[in-house]
């Protein structure tokens, strides 16, 4: 039971322990995302130049290809995109910014820690705006470590890709992860259920990545595009295009929102009940 | 207003101050599916002790979570310090502490973890206050909280309740669960407060423990006040169940006659009586008598609940 090892925690603020509740957590996913980086990388030698993936790639139908962010697979972007941004970092940011998310507030209430939580002078929005902090730097240090893994394994096995395109899209990935953790955290704030909160945030992601995707196929679905975080993250193409401030400044938008619709009703509620 | 306030047997008595800490007018809190508080009205004076009664699901927590503005009533004001809860939420909370009825804590912070925290909180105060308090209670502070008996949580609850002096503490069932030493030690710490001159909101289910510590009861039963009493009055009109054997006795029509005593039963060889008030008469005129035993009981809340109800009702 005694740990007289450990030192204890000096924790300062609400989004300090906010932080400290998930520090071995996310140190598993920031580990999880280094290893995904890893592999993929491990595996690029074998594919860089290689004429029988490309043609693979090339027979398989085209809506096919789009949908599934492959174009140009033997190239350093290509890879990239295919492997890791088209959907794998950016799903298991965005499931691990909604499990934390939607615990953030609501865990406090389910767990019954609102009361003395909130017998300290400190106000609701405070408490939601702290928290909102600890997941958005969680987050960005969770893509961060992939960031880093990536730009310094790219160089060792000479994949090519720019400095920018690789940053813009680990900084998309980041941002779309918030927008859905955010999401989760508003609707555990709204109704102090981490449950809801969850499963609401995961049909929300779910559905706007099957709009982005689909509607790389089906005609009459692309000029719903826009509606859909995941198209301003990865559909226009970090890889190929860089930081593009529009399509940034709308997921920043949808968080702003989403964070003042979180302060507004957890202001209003009866906690804990 | 200024109450005039009675301190409990053995301390000396209180000046109350100008100013009630805690008011709350015609208060109705209805939850979805019914229970809840309606028109509660109560207030207490800064420097009074006010235990608030009542059996469980009466309504204690959820008036107190109202208190602290973590639920919010239908309809009635409630103000601390004469501050509006909801407007002046975070001033006030400068100035309570709180221990929860149902306590929750951090439970993979140790207590010291738990506690500084707090203090950051708080932005004061001093480690060196809140060690005095962890060594009143002899906290164990460098284990995880989820690692604590029952009992040794609820003194992490009170030592962050009680830390940096509040002006007015909040209690609720500050006691229930504990073993009677911890108790002690928890009735201790209110009075010592109420001597400082602090003000305690405390909720009980057992009568015995509010009458030691308050000034003042409130009874609460199915979300309504039905009365607030001054302490000396209630234990005045108290209850007490006495059974006794005599060795050789009177007939029990004769104690019926004694002042304060009720119902009067001969049960097998005992003799059964409800005594209300002062049990001073009926022990003068048992003197008498040799006994082969005597046993005093309090009531069960219920029944104490009724004696003082139907005997308010004869008063108004
Ligand atoms: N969150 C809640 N939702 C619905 N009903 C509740 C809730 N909390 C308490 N109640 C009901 O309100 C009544 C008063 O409860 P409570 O204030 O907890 O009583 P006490 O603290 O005196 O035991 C009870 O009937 C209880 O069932
Ligand atoms: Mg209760």
């Amino acid at each position: 039971m005694r740990s007289p090892d450990r030192r204890p925690a000096e924790l300062h603020s609400v989004f300090e322990r906010s932080f400290h509740e998930e520090r071995r957590a996310l140190l598993g996913w920031a580990a999880g995302l280094v290893a995904l980086a890893v592999t993929m990388l491990a595996m690029y030698p074998t594919i860089r130049g290689n004429q029988q993936f490309s043609q693979l790639f090339e027979s398989y139908p085209k809506a096919f290809r789009s949908m599934f962010g492959i174009s140009d697979y033997t190239s350093g972007p290509g890879y990239l995109r295919a492997e890791v941004f088209s959907l794998t970092a950016p799903l298991l940011l965005s499931i691990f910014a909604i499990l934390w998310g939607s615990d953030l507030v609501a865990g406090e209430e389910q767990r019954m820690t609102i009361d003395v939580l909130m017998a300290n002078p400190i106000s609701r929005s405070r408490v939601v705006l702290e928290k909102c902090a600890a997941l958005v730097i969680g987050t960005a240090i969770a893509a961060g470590s992939l960031w880093l893994a990536l730009l310094v394994g790219a160089r060792a096995v000479h994949l090519d890709v720019g400095v920018a395109e690789l940053s813009a899209a680990a900084f998309a990935s980041w941002l779309v992860a918030t927008v859905f953790g955010t999401i989760a955290m508003a609707i555990g704030a709204a109704t102090g259920r981490r449950g809801v909160a969850r499963g609401i945030g995961a049909l929300v992601a779910v559905t706007a990545y099957l709009l982005s995707s689909l509607a790389e196929i089906v005609r009459w679905l692309q000029h719903l595009r826009p509606i859909s975080p995941w198209y301003h993250a990865i559909g226009v193409d970090p890889l190929a295009n860089g930081f593009q401030p529009v399509h940034l400044l709308v997921l920043g938008g949808i968080v702003i929102v989403t964070v003042l619709l979180a302060v507004v009703s957890f202001d209003r509620r009866d906690l804990g009940t | 207003m200024v109450l005039g306030v009675t301190s409990p047997a053995g301390t000396k008595p209180l000046t109350a101050r100008p100013g009630s800490a805690v008011a709350l007018d015609r208060v109705t809190k209805q939850y979805r599916g019914g229970g809840g508080i309606e028109e509660v009205s109560l207030e207490v004076a800064a420097g009074e002790v006010f235990g608030f009664l009542g059996p469980n699901g009466a309504g204690k927590t959820t008036t107190i979570r109202l208190l602290l503005d973590l639920i919010r009533p239908d309809t009635g004001h409630i103000s601390l310090f004469g501050l509006d809860v909801r407007r002046d939420s975070v001033a006030i909370r400068r100035r309570v502490g709180y221990l929860p009825g149902d306590l929750a804590l951090y439970d993979h912070l140790t207590a010291r973890e738990l506690l500084t925290h707090f203090c950051h909180l708080r932005g004061g105060p001093p480690w060196e206050s809140v060690q005095v308090l962890v060594d009143r209670f002899d906290l164990d502070l460098d284990r995880p909280i989820r690692a604590l008996s029952k009992g040794n949580r609820q003194k992490v609850g009170l030592v962050q309740a009680l830390m940096g002096q509040p002006e007015l503490l909040i209690l609720d069932e500050p006691t229930s669960g504990l073993d009677p030493l911890v108790q002690q030690q928890v009735h201790a710490a209110i009075t010592e407060a109420a001597e400082e001159g602090r003000t305690v909101f405390l909720s009980s289910h057992v009568l015995s423990e509010v009458g030691r510590v308050a000034h003042r009861v409130g009874l609460i039963r199915q979300g309504r006040v039905i009365a607030v009493k001054r302490v000396d009055e209630l234990r005045d009109r108290s209850l007490h169940l006495v059974d006794v054997q005599f060795v050789d006795g009177p007939e029990p029509a004769a104690l019926a006659t004694i002042p304060g005593v009720g119902t009067v039963q001969q049960r097998g060889d005992a003799v059964h009586l409800e005594v209300t008030g002062s049990l001073d008469p009926l022990v003068r005129q048992l003197s008498r008598y040799r006994l082969r035993d005597l046993s005093v009981r309090e009531p069960d809340l219920e029944e104490s609940f009724l004696n003082l109800y139907e005997a308010g009702h004869a008063l108004t």
